[in-house]
């Protein structure tokens, strides 16, 4: 009786420190994303603060008296845990401008002077205004890559499709070969596909500039699909394969020995059920071209992709970090959302291990 | 005869469908990876006007900035890829069972390697400033006095070494750890368990067991590992800029993005290109030879 509970407390201990050790990996793992992620919303002001605050603040603390040149505004500093003045000028649009840019704050001129109204009756004037959380995406767009954020996004997105139709269409045909006939040179083939994926891709690419340009797609969208795709070509044929080598063929059998033909039994049977499947494989393609950055750099001239923009921003974000930050996050988003939905099919990325 | 024949043909059809389901693939692959493979080949092996020689590579040999970039490669190759092992070798041991919440735990062990490479850099850039969330943390967590501060980036060479091999290290040892993890568990428990019944503790099972069981994981991840670590350049590029630590690739990107008025700029990267392409098409031919790829009559490797 006192022994079991003996064990049991130690298994309870043991178990505990399990969670704890698991906790301490993730622990590691998040902080600097978590930082990152906090980062993208602190305002410019902040953003240079020593040390960071660890959260953004949703409303910023103002100060306001008479200063020696016109109204002094001083700022509630989260570091310091005081007020820290700011700005001292008449100049309302200044102040609006300051506001908005440096606090992440937009306040109009009439919200000021409702505020200055108040300093004829009272000596010092304090007030909150909310932050606008998401001023640093909004900037991002407005000047990252001068002005061709958006459109870089645009194109990306059309990357990435095509990249998907492309590697679909021609990967999931011979993925289907691959899984339900026997040949000669089977092996090989579908090895010889695997090399080409693992090839650097920024061996072609230097070529692959006057052959697109031959085409007249260079700096377009589809030149660069047609280089992504011959990696996710080969990452298609390998999923696809897998995915129709699990569904059995009696499945088909079954539905010609009831009167349909051998495409209409692919097409209804073995189709559906492969979806879920072809869908990662979609992802992944997804996923490759929208984080691919060196091809692009090299492919891309007035066209920049989205991966692209962000490289720059970051590559010369010494004067703003937030804004780099807020880059980056646009960019992780995607590729985390899609991750998470193809998290069972990760170990078939290089078509080794199966989970 | 007539139904003889069309059988024939439907026969011989039959054999030639799976041909005819990969052509296009191959079709693809002839016109837009073979032929820019095979002139990259020819482009690092002639001169501008397009004459054979080998005038490139001995350019490229003796650039200042040859031998400290395959230096630089090397050490970073050797250790990421050795920390890495050991490192996700330890987390998938210990955390080799099923328990409560595993799949939250292995999703999150995914986002650092699905953070795109300019959203990493971003991370990483940001944290690595003076007055970054790195030194913040540090000194949120009591380490750094108040007004003191680490200059990440202006370190030695040696340092900037060992950063961005951390770095890489935190970004690849949970996707390792989840490679190795799926190994473990393919492995059959009686396995073990007769281990222990003839007497052996954990460290013998693990080392005559355990390991010689997982050893084509292992092969499998380290070596897709050492494929993609002698491609590091771009966090390389973020953190210091270019020709600041050069390592290969980063040098074909510089030759072709940053000093694209020269003559020789086309040369110069084609062959870095070239010598890239050989170390890694080597490390992938070692990596389907392991794979099986060679083996006559193997059906499957999945």
């Amino acid at each position: 009786m006192k022994k079991k509970r003996w064990i049991n407390i130690n298994k309870a201990a043991k178990m505990t420190s399990f969670y704890i050790f698991v906790t301490g990996i993730m622990i590691a793992m998040l902080i600097p994303i978590f930082f990152i992620v906090s980062l993208s919303f602190l305002s410019t002001r902040e953003a240079y603060r020593f040390p960071l605050p660890l959260l953004p603040a949703l409303t910023t603390k103002f100060e306001l008296t008479h200063g020696e040149r016109g109204y002094l505004i001083s700022v509630y500093d989260r570091v310091e845990n005081e007020y820290m003045s700011v700005l001292d000028t008449q100049d309302l649009e200044k102040i609006s401008q300051y506001t908005r840019y440096q606090l992440g704050t937009p306040m109009t001129i009439e919200e000021i002077e409702q505020e200055i109204v108040k300093l004829e009756t009272q000596e010092i004037v304090y007030f909150t205004h909310r932050r606008n959380l998401l001023f640093n995406y909004e900037t991002f767009f407005r000047v990252a890559g001068t002005g061709q954020a958006i459109p870089a996004l645009i194109r990306s997105l059309q990357i990435c499709a095509l990249t998907i139709v492309i590697s679909l269409s021609i990967g999931g045909m011979a993925g289907y070969a691959f899984a339900r006939y026997s040949f000669k040179g089977h092996d090989t083939l579908k090895f010889g596909v695997l090399f080409v994926r693992m090839f650097p891709g920024v061996a072609i690419a230097l070529p692959m500039v006057i052959i697109l340009a031959n085409y007249g797609f260079f700096d377009k969208p589809i030149g660069l699909s047609l280089v992504y795709s011959i990696g996710s070509i080969a990452l298609t044929v390998w999923i696809t394969a897998s995915i129709f080598m699990g569904i059995p063929v009696s499945l088909e059998e079954a539905a010609q020995v009831f009167g349909s033909t051998k495409t209409h039994a692919f097409l209804r049977i073995t189709l559906p059920l492969a979806f879920p499947g072809l869908a990662a494989a979609a992802m992944f393609t997804f996923l490759g071209a929208w984080n691919e950055t060196i091809l692009a750099i090299i492919l891309t001239q007035f066209n920049p992709t989205f991966s692209v923009v962000v490289f720059q921003t970051v590559l010369g974000s010494v004067g703003q970090v937030n804004l780099a930050a807020a880059g980056g996050m646009v960019m992780a988003l995607p590729a985390v959302v899609f991750t998470f939905f193809i998290r069972r099919y990760i170990n078939q990325m290089w078509g080794g291990v199966t989970v | 005869m007539a139904v003889a024949s069309s059988k024939n043909i439907r026969r011989s059809w039959g054999r030639i469908i799976p041909y005819l389901l990969i052509l296009p693939v191959i079709l693809y692959y002839a016109a837009f990876w073979l032929r820019p493979v095979i002139t990259a080949v020819i482009g690092s092996f002639t001169n501008a006007s397009g004459h054979f020689t080998l005038q490139n590579f001995a350019m490229v040999i003796n650039d200042e900035n040859f031998i400290p970039a395959v230096r630089n490669t090397a050490v970073i190759v050797f250790f990421s890829v050795t920390l890495e092992f050991l490192g996700a070798l330890f987390l998938a041991l210990l955390i080799n069972r099923k328990f409560a919440g595993s799949g939250f735990f292995l999703f999150f062990a995914m986002i650092p390697m699905a953070l795109p490479a300019a959203a990493a850099g971003a991370m990483w850039l940001t944290g690595l400033t003076a007055h970054g969330w790195i030194n913040s943390l540090l000194y949120y967590l009591g380490i750094l006095a108040e007004g003191e501060k680490v200059y990440w980036l202006a370190g030695s060479e040696l340092s900037l070494l060992a950063l961005v091999i951390f770095i890489d290290a935190w970004q690849v040892i949970p996707s390792v750890m989840i490679i190795l993890l799926a190994g473990l568990q393919n492995i059959p428990k009686e396995t073990q368990e007769a281990g222990y019944v003839f007497g052996g503790n954990y460290l013998t099972v693990l080392r005559k067991i355990t390991l010689p069981l997982l050893s084509p994981t292992i092969q499998t991840a380290m070596i897709l590992r050492l494929i993609s670590a002698i491609q590091i350049w771009l966090i390389i590029v973020l953190l210091l800029g270019y020709s600041r630590m050069p390592v290969l690739l980063e040098r074909v990107v510089y030759y072709q993005k940053e000093v694209k008025g020269l003559d020789i700029s086309y040369q110069m990267a084609t062959t870095y290109t070239i010598i890239v392409a050989a170390i890694v098409s080597l490390a992938a031919l070692v990596y389907l030879q392991i794979s099986g790829a060679f083996k006559r009559g193997k059906k499957e490797v999945i």
